[in-house]
């Protein structure tokens, strides 16, 4: 009986000493001073690239919001029947939108374009595109800037921060398309990567 | 003048002369002052010497609230701290606390642990006893590395608050120190 009552008194003094130690918290400790480091926030930059086409002036995100990439159709000029021999331009601006603070160049890309029939069609072995890059998207209807392009190469543009580059696109349909593909239709995709230099 | 009244007149006179004498009742006896001084306490404390910089990895100043970071940069920030330590037997330890992971970019960054360098260049480590000859500037600095490893769009718009960092010094208990 004595030894329950002794038991019950050393509990309630070990709860009193973890109460009072919790109550005075650390005040086993001698002379002790804090200073905050106000470091703030480091925030990520935004890598928002948007393309912009040359002739109907519609623009996109690459990335939409849902995290994909975007795919954007660009109006040509001489819209209608090409003739063989024939070529249409086309052209998109890429536009880095960062928010970055420091610098932030990105390099864009083309990849070769493929060129592929649509249903039926036989036209697309008959159809060459040059991709080059422009100072600006009124070049690219100029001939002259696809001379040295090779036939499904590749272009690339260095874009500053809140700068713009340049892809201009030829697409020729062959001389010696022959008439049966006539009024046939093929779809041309020309990707486009970038990244951060 | 009766015989009460000149014996109560010559005691007067006597208790005077006695008053006179200026506590001439007492024996010999001499006072004398301890001299021992005041008993003056040391000091202790940590305050920002001024306000911490963050710069970039060209080292210019930056405005971290406005400015967003991409990948390959490296940011850096540098706080001051005055250390005020005093008192003969004072020792105490600096050191930092609440550090912070990279939070939202993940493995994406590296936030580095907090240098603290005295004015001779020395480091401050955790465990290195200071004494009031130690009182002086010490910078802490924190490193926040964007790697450029970094791939896709990983850890855009992503953010890390690094204000829970701060320091503490904290005295170290005498050798002879009493329990109290």
């Amino acid at each position: 009986m004595k030894s329950k009552h002794a038991m019950k008194a050393a509990g309630l003094v070990l709860i009193a000493v973890v109460l009072a130690m919790l109550t005075v918290q650390g005040s086993y400790a001698l002379w002790n001073k804090a200073a905050g480091s106000n470091g703030g926030t480091v925030q990520a930059a935004d890598f928002r690239i948007s393309l912009t086409d040359t002739q109907a002036g519609s623009v996109t995100d690459m990335t939409l919001s849902n995290g994909t990439a975007a795919t954007l159709a660009l109006s040509s000029t001489g819209v209608g029947a090409l003739l063989p021999g024939q070529s249409s331009y086309a052209g998109v601006q890429v536009n880095n939108l960062t928010d970055a603070g420091g610098d932030f160049t990105v390099r864009a890309t083309t990849t070769a374009p493929v060129v592929a029939n649509n249903p039926g069609s036989s036209l697309a072995q008959y159809i060459t595109v040059k991709a080059v890059t422009a100072g600006s998207l009124a070049q690219c209807s100029q001939p002259a800037i696809y001379g040295q392009a090779a036939v499904s190469g590749t272009a690339m543009v260095d874009v500053a921060k809140y700068g713009a580059g340049v892809f201009c696109f030829q697409v020729t349909l062959s001389a010696t398309m022959p008439a049966s593909v006539s009024g046939q239709s093929a779809q041309i995709a020309i990707p486009v990567t970038v990244n951060q230099l | 003048m009766n015989k009460m009244t000149k014996g109560a007149i010559a005691t007067g006179v006597g208790i005077v002369l006695m008053v006179g004498g200026g506590g001439t009742l007492a024996t010999w006896n001499q006072a004398q002052n301890g001299s021992m001084g005041k008993v003056v306490a040391g000091d202790l404390n940590l305050v920002p010497a001024s306000a911490g910089v963050w710069t970039n990895a060209s080292g210019a100043v930056i405005a971290i609230a406005n400015y967003k970071v991409v990948p390959g940069d490296t940011l850096t920030y540098t706080q001051p701290l005055n250390v005020t330590l005093g008192g003969d037997l004072m020792v105490a330890r600096l050191a930092v606390t609440g550090a912070s992971a990279a939070d939202g970019f993940g493995s994406n960054a590296t936030v580095s642990a907090t240098t603290l360098t005295k004015a001779d260049n020395k480091v401050v480590a955790a465990t290195t006893d200071l004494r009031p000859a130690d009182s002086g500037i010490v910078t802490a600095s924190t490193t926040f590395t964007f790697n450029k490893s970094t791939t896709d769009r990983n850890a855009v718009a992503a953010s890390v608050d690094l204000s829970g960092i701060g320091y503490s010094l904290v005295q170290q208990a005498p050798v002879d120190s009493n329990n109290k």
